[in-house]
């Protein structure tokens, strides 16, 4: 596999702004709704079209935490909190990911969404349980409020994925991504 | 409006911002995170000009949040405790975030020797974030013109908005990578700064007056 290259940073940046635009759209639509993880199940659909993109082009180890470590930086203004549960949940990500070799088949984008998405409800879930004391903590380690909304942030994931691969598919129909 | 904060360092600011996260996360008693929310919010409010929608939006949110934590602690002191904990630990990034220009920002990380292609992803990010923002609208307006209205069919966001804009981005990557190259950029060569940064008279101001304030929170704690 080649050293990283221009290109691939480029791409990185605008999957990540692809990513950030997905959660402007989607987060203020579950801003009153108390449960954990719901902002990620609505969120993930469409941000996972831009993370399987990304896999798909940079298909190395290391690419989700790229992009999701600029946007962890970008959110930062916003959140100390937001930065810590994304680069938790990267880190999972990448762990996981390490033993399958990067993102090259289908498959492993496909886990690489589902890990990314469900760990990110989970470290979401911890750190905001964390942050906000005992009455929300109690509220979210309910396993039988965590558990499904884990799952379904997978599920989620797991249709960003099947929707990017989609696209990635008429990329290179249209001959604008090289995988 | 009050400028003293943006003329302080932003490295100063990302480290006393991340210092009150690590202290508020720390407190266990009401006066002392009552102290710490005080000087917070006279930042905010005097550095940071905030429409009247949103402080009445952030002040329902917060009361809706004590009233949770009574309902569930069956101890409103408690419930107001973590209520202006939760206010201590979120105020930081915005008064730092709204006082720091992205090019000051990004003069910063470049000082703290972070690796060059994660200041180059953060500078394209911010700089072509409002310029995809811009495309999603016109794609949204786009289908408006042909009499369907998104907003109102989220099923047709797919097709109808992320795959144009996908198309888009993937473009304008392609055409910022060719621009990069063509002027023969490279990541990893040294970098320059036109203004570096420098410790300032305000800087030293803003770090005693910092100190001050946590020997108070610290004092009130013990």
């Amino acid at each position: 596999m080649s050293r990283w290259q221009l290109r691939d940073y480029v791409f990185a940046a605008f999957m990540t702004i692809g990513i950030a635009i997905a959660s402007v759209i989607t987060v203020p639509l579950t801003l009153s709704i108390p449960l954990p993880g719901i902002r990620t199940i609505v969120w993930a659909p469409f941000a996972g079209i831009f993370l399987t993109l990304g896999m798909a082009r940079l298909q190395r180890r290391g690419s989700v935490a790229l992009m999701i470590g600029t946007l962890a930086l970008l959110l930062s203004r916003i959140s100390w909190i937001i930065t810590a549960f994304l680069v938790a949940a990267l880190l999972v990500t990448e762990a996981v990911m390490w033993f399958r070799g990067g993102y090259r088949s289908r498959m492993d984008r496909l886990i690489g969404n589902a890990v990314f998405f469900a760990s990110a409800t989970v470290t979401g879930a911890v750190i905001g349980a964390y942050t906000a004391g005992q009455a929300f903590g109690a509220w979210v380690a309910q396993a039988w409020i965590l558990v499904p909304m884990t799952l379904l942030s997978g599920v989620a994931g797991a249709i960003g994925w099947w929707m990017g691969e989609k696209i990635v598919t008429q990329l290179q129909r249209a001959g604008k991504l090289n995988v | 409006m009050f400028k003293f904060l943006f003329s302080v360092n932003p490295l100063l600011k990302i480290g006393i911002s991340l210092a009150i996260v690590t202290i508020a996360l720390s407190l266990t008693t009401l006066e002392a995170v009552s102290v710490l929310v005080v000087v917070l919010l006279i930042l905010f409010l005097t550095s940071i000009r905030i429409q009247v929608k949103n402080a009445i939006v952030i002040a329902i949110a917060l009361t809706v949040f004590v009233m949770f934590g009574t309902w569930t602690l069956n101890n409103w002191q408690l419930a107001l405790f973590y209520a202006l904990r939760l206010l201590a630990i979120l105020l930081p990034a915005p008064v730092f975030a709204f006082t720091t220009s992205p090019t000051d920002l990004v003069r910063a990380l470049q000082a703290m020797k972070l690796p060059s292609f994660i200041v180059l992803s953060l500078m394209l990010t911010w700089r072509f974030l409002p310029v995809i923002q811009q495309e999603s609208q016109r794609i949204l307006e786009a289908n408006q013109l042909r009499g369907v209205d998104l907003s109102r069919r989220p099923h047709l966001w797919f097709s109808g908005l992320f795959v144009p804009l996908v198309f888009r981005i993937v473009s304008y990557a392609d055409e910022v990578t060719i621009g990069l190259e063509t002027r023969g950029y490279d990541p990893n060569a040294p970098r320059t700064i036109s203004k570096p940064l420098t410790w300032q008279a305000q800087d030293t101001v803003f770090t005693i007056v910092s100190v001050l304030v946590f020997g108070i929170v610290a004092h009130l704690e013990l």
